[in-house]
């Protein structure tokens, strides 16, 4: 199903992530499976790899409860990931190159307030955020990316 | 008369002397107001606000009436605008950590995140009184240290009263402070608590309890169990101009806020401050609770349209409006009812545009949890009991309605 070097790369990740010295800026969504392994870095967590349905997900999970997910297609890119916990993990690097885009967009609302609930939806990215001190949990997609079959609702 | 309302002031127990008429309002009761908002950032919708005094920690003299503070049953603590404290020439002691370095806090809402010290407050509502309470204020001067590179990270840092539509939010959740266990002692500090050095280099920390931002009512003397909020219906489907209802302190302490013998749907919450909830029929409990810091009912429903233009992109605008729903709410725990809600979502294009308070109004398309905001409230009292304090038979946490 899906190739064998992304899952060595994930793989490796498990075993070895603290023995990585390059790590690029910023990467991730839009980024390959060497952004996994440097998120889980930054993020000071373990990575754990499960198969979906004609993706893979790798699973970033701290001791403090913050779970981030990346979903990566066959081609080995990041084209979701998703995040709950006590805290919301950092967007500007979990959104890459795509965050300026976030950014810009939610600029465009023009409601003030809490706002418990986001959600930007540009041609090329959907981020949808939501919940509340001690609870929080999102993800953000590539529209263009998802694979054939897989639904919003899946990526969880 | 005049006697009568001072002595039952004084008293703070919301008894009338004999042969006199009831005081209005009684000591654990303040006005709650839905308007177009500060004068700083009209155009508010659906946000409650209330008044509240503040002065430094131990000053009779450095005070502050602020108006316009949003009330907000999602989350726990009082943070305030720190350009409105220093234009009524109020300044707040910042807390300091066990090295002597100014504790800051980063806190995501929505679309942003609020930056600024921890300071200690003596802050009055109606007749109760909290004193050294660690509030938050939001450094919208640039006043203090910088935030760190993970705050902000997530969007916007939005400290100001424009951010907010609010001079300061009143945080009366569920919980007694705003973080709780999760910051105590973390092996990895949460980037929630900062401590800065005079530099303002600022590293993330652990942080005593008692040092967290606190929800005031926590802190009352008495009345310290946990709130109700009293909205009454509104008179209009496309919006009143404004509504004026009540915010009562303490939960089956005085005889102005019993809970009732029947009726009441009590709903627990896990350690999130969440209960469930299931929409229309659906299978999957989603997180829930009842929050009146969210100007809609906030969930996912792909089958009603998304308003695409006008002053509501985002929000739902139902082809057929008002379109019926429901829910299906269930407490989590000892507290463990089961009730379902109908609720309606209305278009908000036939809104009122000078109107502040709307029923029906709906949005969080992709949401993965589930917001009873601010219509919710429009003609039911709603309850939020604190964490391992009773009520009567109850324990917090809890919403009841």
């Amino acid at each position: 199903m899906l190739s064998g070097s992304i899952k060595s790369l994930l793989l490796a990740a498990c075993l070895g992530a603290g023995l990585l010295a390059a790590v690029p800026a910023y990467a991730n969504l839009g980024g390959d499976a060497d952004s996994v392994r440097a998120d889980a870095m930054e993020f000071v967590g373990t990575v754990a790899s499960v198969d979906g349905s004609g993706y893979l997900i790798a699973q970033i999970s701290t001791d403090s409860g913050v779970r981030v997910r990346e979903y990566l297609n066959r081609d080995g890119i990041v084209f979701a990931v998703s995040w709950s916990g006590p805290v919301v993990p950092e967007l500007q690097r979990l959104l890459g190159v795509h965050f300026p885009a976030y950014l810009a967009a939610l600029a465009a609302l023009d409601r003030p307030g809490l706002h418990r609930t986001l959600r930007v939806a540009t041609p090329d990215l959907v981020v949808e955020a939501g919940g509340h001190l001690r609870a929080y949990q999102g993800r953000a997609y590539l529209p263009n990316l998802i694979p054939a079959g897989v639904a919003a609702a899946d990526l969880r | 008369m005049a006697g009568g309302m001072l002595a039952a002031c004084i008293g703070g127990n919301g008894v009338t002397a004999t042969g006199s008429k009831p005081v209005t309002p009684t000591p654990n009761t303040m006005k709650l107001t839905v308007d177009t908002g500060p004068s700083a950032a009209t155009g508010q919708i659906n946000h409650a606000y209330v008044t509240i005094k503040v002065c430094a920690a131990g000053s009779q003299t450095q005070c502050a009436t602020i108006d316009h503070v949003l009330l907000d049953t999602g989350s726990s603590g009082l943070r305030l605008v720190r350009s409105v404290l220093t234009a009524a020439a109020v300044t707040l002691a910042p807390e300091l950590d066990a090295r002597g370095q100014t504790v800051e806090e980063c806190v995501t809402f929505g679309g942003g995140q609020t930056w600024g010290p921890v300071a200690l407050a003596d802050l009055s509502m109606a007749g109760e009184s909290a004193q050294k309470l660690p509030v938050q204020v939001m450094d919208d001067t640039a006043a203090g240290a910088p935030p760190p590179a993970s705050c902000g990270a997530n969007g916007t840092l939005i400290n100001s009263v424009a951010g907010f539509g609010a001079n300061g939010v009143l945080g009366v959740g569920v919980f007694a402070q705003d973080c709780g266990a999760a910051c105590v002692s973390a092996s990895t500090p949460l980037p929630l608590y900062y401590g800065c050095t005079s530099a303002g280099v600022c590293t993330a920390e652990n942080l005593a309890l008692a040092d967290q931002v606190t929800n005031p009512v926590a802190m009352f003397a008495a009345d310290n169990n946990g709130i109700i909020v009293n909205l009454p219906n509104l008179q209009n489907a496309n919006g009143d101009i404004s509504v004026q209802g009540e915010l009562v302190f303490g939960l089956a302490t005085q005889t102005d806020n019993a809970l009732p013998a029947s009726g009441l749907t009590l709903l627990g919450t896990d350690a999130n401050g969440d209960f469930t909830a299931t929409y229309n029929g659906g299978t999957t409990a989603l997180p829930a609770l009842i929050d009146s810091g969210s100007d809609s009912y906030d969930f996912n429903d792909s089958t009603i349209a998304t308003c695409s233009t006008g002053a509501y992109v985002g929000y739902y605008c139902p082809a057929v409006a008002p379109k019926s729903a429901f829910a299906v709410n269930s407490g989590v725990g000892v507290n463990n009812a089961t009730n379902t809600v109908d609720f309606a979502i209305a278009d908000p294009n036939s809104f009122v545009a000078n109107a502040a308070a709307f029923a029906g109004l709906g949005g969080g398309g992709g949401a993965t949890n589930f917001v009873w905001g601010m219509p919710f409230f429009y003609g039911r009292p709603v309850y939020v009991g604190i964490e391992q304090r009773a009520a009567g038979p109850y324990t917090g946490p809890y919403f009841a309605y």
